[in-house]
């Protein structure tokens, strides 16, 4: 690893030989720099980074939005911005949710002709009870979800509303299409005796007086004979679905119908969860109302309404659910449905339209389409649903969220268990430091000396004895003006004591008028000694540094 | 009017509501979780106790034990289960609800699954035998029943006011946080909790079970009574449970005499209502916030 330097001003006296001194091979001070700068920290891969799409946009359509009635939204939630690489216009789309929508409901549209030949009426049949359940359950998310009353009546509402308007169906001879408009009647008159106790009952309390009114509205219709106690259920009622078609053309008409409904439902659900409603019931979530009333908004009058608005949107969907099925059966206030209900809504997510049809399309699959495996498909949605709980915050869409808190956490221990990166300074020193070039200094200055020490070697320091001034090879001349350059205080000097005769060490003080201090007590007897014990001294003070 | 039939009803199922609306009352004031699968302890304890009455013996004292162990053994399971994991974490309260609810639908379906839907029946546990008092004539299964929980309750409580465990729950009960500063463990005193009120579900079910019977779904019913209970008496005071047990039987055994069976739970919520919309907070319930954690 050695070289040979050649002394340049050797050639002012070409009588001479050339001087040459075996030194250091060339050595980048910029490796130091590269190798300080390297990311060394072991990264992990959690995930990936957010990644976006980026579509071209052009100036002249930069303002032009695709409104949708009645609302002032695009159609879709675009950001614009400028590429700083290629200063190119961009687009992003912040919100992907309506393309998945859309994309849904296409699917739904024609989901039925590719239903396999076999199981086709099972199939059906489920779906329409998905669509049902799950416009129930959208209501319900209002309920629980935006207005934050954790009801458990819901499922009452909507039986009571099929009881009721099954039951004037059959007494009156009313036809289909009067069921929901009788449904929502009586839903709203449900609504508003329910709606009683909430207005002083808070959380809990509530849901388990809701819990009781299921239980009594069960044991009731179970008892009564008018509601069929004997029969296991009210049948009769008008339908919809005519009778005298074919089978399959029934259960699409059914199908289609119910669709009609859950879409409907979605609209409602986007009416008052996006809108002014909404937005005051999410300013005042459980457990935060005083700071919401403090600030002026009516909590108790919209949560009220949202109440109304669903247990009127509830009885209509149990009008039509009596239309759908010619009737009600009891089941509808079981503590099973109840409680499956609630998976649905668990599974999917609180307070998300998505949460309610995607969590409700699970439950009824395994409920209703594994029909074979018995009680154990309960048991697997009990699992689901105990998972959920136990593990996300946010149910099934929550996961991305959850996810994403989660890796920043990482990031973020990891970030600040990092130690090299951090420069001379510590942390928290470097933060109350006004003068921030002192940190990067001080960073300088330790990379510097790490490469300095690099190039102390013995030929280097056989080079200063030889020849302590005049001309040096490239090693010991960086040493040199290192140590030159470094602050008065501490620096070291030689003193003479005795000219060409004795010569001592001393450290200068810095300060003026202050003596500079002896180093050590021995005694050179020239001045090139004198100067290589210096060096040798500044050389050992770096090597420690 | 037969007033000794209805005040020996009336104390029969106050004794039995209030062992089940304690157990929600203590769980609920202590941990702050809502126990849902109370239903579930108490179907299943039901079925401890047939097991051991068919398997290993028909006395009353041995099959009343399993049934109180079952019903402690699987009140730790739920509380390993759902209260271990998130009673720290964001939203506990309804979080802890919907496990809970989960637990009991897991349960009750395993139940159906391996024992079927036929129910199951108990031997009388206290004999045959019937005793008038006051002109009224006690049978064996209503003495007993009203003996046992009462001896049982008041061995819980005085355990509650003297033992160090029990100072331990008391303390949760009254501040959780502060409870966890002083060094009692939350987790070791959740299960002992969830254990003694497991113990109590377990008690009612075995006690219940000589009037009705042994299903996967026969704890639903009693739960919600219960849990009305301990809401009509405030959640949280053993005092209002008490009070509300009594109420309610009087109240149940009343009606059942003057207007009919089927009207028992209606009269039942309507005056829960009343109450509550009275006191919000139940009858001894504590207002305003005492337990925010």
């Amino acid at each position: 690893m050695t070289g040979t330097w050649t002394d340049p001003t050797s050639a002012f006296d070409p009588e001479k030989p050339f001087r040459t001194v075996t030194t250091d091979d060339y050595m980048s001070p910029e490796a130091i720099w590269d190798e300080t700068r390297r990311f060394k920290v072991p990264t992990y891969g959690v995930g990936r980074l957010r990644y976006y799409y980026k579509w071209p946009g052009h100036g002249s359509m930069l303002w032009r939005r695709l409104r949708y009635w009645p609302t002032r939204r695009t159609v879709l939630r675009f950001r614009g911005e400028y590429n700083p690489k290629t200063l190119r216009r961009e687009k992003t789309i912040v919100d992907k949710r309506p393309i998945w929508w859309i994309l849904g409901f296409i699917a739904m549209a024609i989901a039925p002709l590719f239903a396999p030949e076999e199981g086709q009426g099972a199939l059906l049949a489920a779906a329409a009870v998905f669509f049902i359940y799950a416009a129930i359950n959208l209501c319900w998310m209002l309920i629980i979800g935006t207005a934050g009353i954790f009801s458990l009546a819901s499922f009452a509402v909507a039986g009571a509303a099929a009881y009721g308007s099954a039951l004037l169906s059959i007494q009156f001879g009313l036809p289909w299409w009067t069921l929901p408009i009788l449904g929502s009647v009586i839903g709203l008159v449900f609504g508003i005796i329910i709606a009683i106790p909430a207005i002083r009952l808070e959380g809990f309390y509530y849901a388990l007086l809701t819990l009781g009114l299921v239980e009594l509205c069960r044991v009731y219709v179970i008892q009564s004979k008018v509601f069929g106690s004997a029969t296991g259920g009210l049948y009769g009622a008008d339908s919809y679905i005519p009778e005298d078609w074919s089978e399959h053309a029934q259960l699409m008409l059914g199908y289609y119908a119910s669709g009609a409904v859950m879409l409907a439902a979605l609209t409602l659900f986007r009416f008052v969860n996006g809108k002014r409603l909404g937005r005051i019931l999410r300013m005042a979530p459980e457990k935060r109302e005083a700071f919401a009333e403090a600030v002026g908004v009516n909590y108790r009058a919209a949560r009220i309404w949202v109440f109304l608005i669903s247990s009127l949107a509830i009885g209509a969907i149990g009008g039509f659910y009596a239309a759908h099925f010619r009737g009600a059966s009891p089941n509808l206030f079981a503590f099973d449905t109840l409680l499956l209900s609630l998976s649905m809504l668990v599974i999917g997510g609180l307070g998300r339209a998505e949460g309610a049809v995607v969590g409700t399309l699970i439950v009824v699959f395994v409920d209703r389409v594994l029909i074979d495996w018995g009680p154990l498909r309960l048991v697997l949605i009990g699992c689901l649903m105990l998972f959920v709980v136990l593990f996300l915050r946010g149910g099934l869409f929550g996961i991305k969220p959850q996810f994403r808190a989660w890796r920043d956490k990482k990031k973020s221990e990891r970030r600040s268990s990092r130690a090299e990166k951090g420069g001379e300074m510590l942390p928290e020193e470097a933060t109350e430091t006004p003068d921030k070039d002192l940190l990067f200094f001080r960073r300088f200055d330790k990379m510097q000396r790490e490469f300095l020490k690099k190039l102390v070697t013995d030929q280097v320091i056989a080079e200063h004895r030889q020849n302590p001034l005049g001309q040096h090879s490239e090693a010991l001349e960086r040493l040199l003006t290192y140590f030159r350059r470094q602050p008065t205080v501490e620096k070291y000097a030689i003193t003479v004591v005795e000219p060409f005769k004795s010569y001592r060490l001393v450290a200068l003080s810095g300060v003026r008028g202050v003596a500079p201090r002896l180093v050590e007590d021995k005694i050179y007897h020239s001045p090139e000694e004198a100067h290589h014990g210096l060096f040798l001294r500044r050389v050992q003070d770096l090597l420690e540094s | 009017m037969d007033w000794g039939f209805v005040f020996a009803n009336a104390l029969t199922l106050a004794c039995i509501y209030g062992t089940l609306a304690i157990g929600i009352s203590i769980t609920w004031s202590s941990l702050g979780l809502i126990n849902m699968a109370y239903g579930f302890i108490f179907s299943i304890s039901g079925y401890g106790a047939w097991l051991t009455a068919q398997h290993i013996s028909e006395n009353g004292l041995i099959v009343i034990l399993a049934g109180v162990l079952t019903g402690a053994v699987s009140g730790m399971v739920v509380c390993a289960l759902a209260f271990i994991p998130i009673h720290d974490k964001p939203n506990f309260t309804v979080r802890g609800l919907i496990a809970t609810l989960a637990i009991s639908m897991i349960g009750t379906q395993a139940l159906l699954w391996y024992f079927g839907p036929r129910s199951k029946s108990l031997p009388p546990l206290f004999g045959d035998w019937s005793l008038p008092i006051l002109g009224m004539n006690m049978t064996a299964d209503k003495v007993g029943a009203v003996v046992s929980s009462i001896v049982l309750l008041a061995v819980v409580l005085a355990w509650m006011r003297s033992s160090r465990r029990g100072l331990e729950i008391r303390a949760m009960m009254m501040n959780p946080h502060a409870a966890a500063i002083v060094g009692i463990g939350v987790r070791r005193t959740g299960f002992y909790v969830m254990a003694l009120t497991g113990g109590l579900a377990g008690l009612a079910s075995v006690l219940l079970s000589q009037t009705y019977y042994i299903g996967p779904f026969s704890g639903i019913t009693p739960m919600i009574k219960g849990v009305s209970v301990a809401l009509c008496g405030g959640l949280g005071s053993v005092l209002g449970a008490v009070i509300a047990a009594g109420l309610l039987g009087i109240n149940e055994a009343m009606t059942s005499l003057l207007l009919g069976g089927h009207i028992v739970l209606i009269t039942q919520f309507l005056l829960i209502i009343i109450i509550l919309l009275i006191r919000p907070r139940g009858i001894a319930g504590i207002l305003d916030r005492a337990r925010e954690a």
